[in-house]
């Protein structure tokens, strides 16, 4: 089925440019949501979800922020229909969260200690060659 | 029955609530500055089966996280590290360190037996406010030659690692590189240290390391006293130019009175007579592997019998040193005529001691003890009178005139006559 509105107006001009590729990564999401879970970890089965949701909403943050190739009447119109995720994106603005993985990895609340996830630690804090795989997205270090 | 509600909650057995781990410093980690998480009545207690405190750090870089597994009053009770289950003290497993303290500890193990014991136990901990851990433990606390020798004295963090990765040992680890578990070959399943319970590590029965350490510990190097019960002689190895008989002598006067110390700086070695057995016993005992003069390590050993002792020495009559008499002790008897003085070993003739020993060639073995008592008694002077034993500090250097052999000044026979050591009155009244 292709993806509900959340509104009864028509998309703005430049939504038939963006469309295919959002309708790639909606059938990617979607194989992603009904993967079995055999051979995986339990935690390792959502990393594609958030994975895939960092993607399209970079998608998105790219082509209004860099490349300025929408207008700003689609892009809102994307971030109405959560399209893009506005609260990461509205990280992404802020200077060391430009590459945020996700939003639960700087969650001190989530952690034991009140700190950020083990990604957000620079490489070069990092002790060298240790391979990192956060629990929450699996990233592999989004600062450094 | 612990969580029974009813009327009688003065009997319960409470839920236990603790403000800081009983634990020791391998368990802790390296790291200096550790974060612990604290869980109230976050785990059952392995032992008593009784939710309590549960801490959770992690004990250093590439290690596991570790948590208490018992609680503390189960701990204060053998005086157990709450996770790892080994001696605060020694960090030795509960088995070896009762077998060396000779503790036996009857704890019931079972049901409401167990329950019974630990609410007691918690009720006289908490009164008691001690730091002395309750139970049997408590009242035996001399410190073992045994427990001293096994126990570690730097902390072992290889307790400290992840487990073996078992996806890795099917061969199926996709984790690779990031996976915290160990990529090692797992402990062999026929090894009797693999099958370990942490009931019996906690009580002190079939505990697999505990029986390795004392096997290790039985047949560690040990000095059994020679059969025959007439050897009162301790062979010293080992010396080096620095030690002489006066720091042979300070060391072993404390074990009993010291009939002669012989000297062979030739060899290195010396050997160090007592006038009893037990002394003799008592000495090599404490010294045994254990005795440090001048930072070396003296090799301790049973001498042989007096006579062969003698035999062995031939060439070294110089050093033996003839026993002079203790000065400043009253009653000094006469000096012995001269082929009598100083013949311990029978040799013939003593002649004075600046003189060269020319004479000591006579076979010994046939007049070896038997006739070491008729000597004993027509001894010189020195044997006779050191029985009494000289008290301390009252030192009146009075030589008296006819006793002192060559007319020397009063040497010091034993350590406590130097009139500079402490204690020692002094006075030169000459």
């Amino acid at each position: 089925m292709p993806k509900v509105k959340r509104s009864r107006k028509p998309p703005p001009e430049g939504w038939e440019l963006i469309e295919p590729t959002l309708d790639e990564l909606d059938a990617k999401m979607r194989e992603a949501e009904t993967d079995p879970h055999e051979g995986k970890r339990k935690v390792e089965a959502l990393w594609p979800i958030f994975r895939l949701h960092h993607q399209r909403s970079r998608y998105i943050y790219d082509l209004f922020y860099r490349r300025k190739a929408i207008s700003r009447e689609l892009y809102d119109y994307c971030l109405k229909e959560n399209i893009a995720d506005k609260n990461l994106i509205a990280k992404w603005k802020k200077q060391g969260y430009e590459n945020l993985c996700c939003l639960r990895c700087i969650q001190a609340r989530d952690t034991n200690f009140g700190t950020n996830c083990i990604c957000r630690v620079p490489k070069s804090k990092l002790e060298a060659g240790k391979i990192v795989e956060c629990i929450h997205c699996g990233c592999r270090g989004c600062s450094g | 029955m612990a969580t029974a509600k009813g009327a009688n909650t003065y009997n319960r057995q409470n839920w236990e609530d603790s403000e800081f781990p009983i634990l020791c410093q391998t368990c802790l980690g390296d790291n200096p500055y550790l974060r612990m998480m604290k869980e109230k009545y976050g785990k059952e207690c392995k032992i008593c089966a009784r939710p309590f405190t549960v801490f959770r750090w992690c004990p250093g870089a590439r290690m596991r996280f570790k948590k208490t597994e018992v609680c503390q009053t189960c701990s204060k009770i053998k005086n157990v590290c709450q996770t790892c289950l080994l001696d605060l003290e020694y960090g030795l497993p509960v088995q070896v360190r009762d077998a060396a303290l000779k503790i036996q500890d009857n704890m019931p193990k079972s049901d409401v037996n167990k329950e019974y014991y630990q609410q007691n136990m918690e009720k006289e901990m908490s009164i008691n406010e001690g730091v002395n851990p309750a139970g049997a433990l408590g009242k035996a606390m001399a410190p073992s030659d045994m427990l001293l020798k096994l126990a570690r004295t730097t902390p072992y963090y290889k307790r400290n690692r992840p487990h073996i990765c078992s996806f890795w040992v099917k061969g199926e680890c996709k984790r690779g590189e990031e996976c915290p578990y160990r990529h090692d070959k797992p402990t062999d399943p026929d090894d009797p240290l693999a099958d370990q319970n942490i009931k019996d590590r906690f009580y002190g029965m079939n505990d697999p390391v505990a029986d390795k350490l004392m096997n290790r510990y039985s047949s560690m190097p040990k000095l059994d006293p020679p059969e025959d019960r007439s050897i009162s002689t301790l062979y010293v190895g080992g010396l080096g130019e620095k030690i002489g008989e006066k720091e042979l002598k300070d060391y072993f006067y404390q074990f009993g009175e010291i009939r002669s110390i012989n000297v062979v700086s030739k060899q290195q070695c010396a050997f160090v007579q007592f006038t009893s057995r037990s002394s003799a016993e008592t000495a090599a005992e404490k010294s045994f592997n254990k005795l440090i003069l001048n930072g070396r390590r003296l090799n301790i050993k049973w001498g042989k019998s007096q006579g062969q002792q003698g035999q062995d020495k031939e060439e070294d009559k110089e050093d033996e040193k003839n026993l002079e008499p203790v000065p400043g002790l009253p009653g000094a008897l006469p000096q012995p005529p001269e082929e009598l003085s100083n013949n311990f070993f029978n040799l013939g003739g003593a002649p004075p001691m600046h003189h060269p020993m020319h004479h000591m060639r006579h076979p010994m073995p046939p007049r070896g003890p038997p006739h070491m008592m008729p000597m004993f008694i027509r001894g010189p002077p020195p044997p006779g009178v050191r029985l009494p034993p000289p008290p301390p500090g009252m030192m009146p250097l009075r030589p008296p005139p006819g006793v002192m052999p060559r007319g020397q000044v009063p040497q010091m026979h034993y350590p406590s006559q130097d009139p500079n050591r402490m204690g020692a009155s002094s006075q030169q009244n000459g």
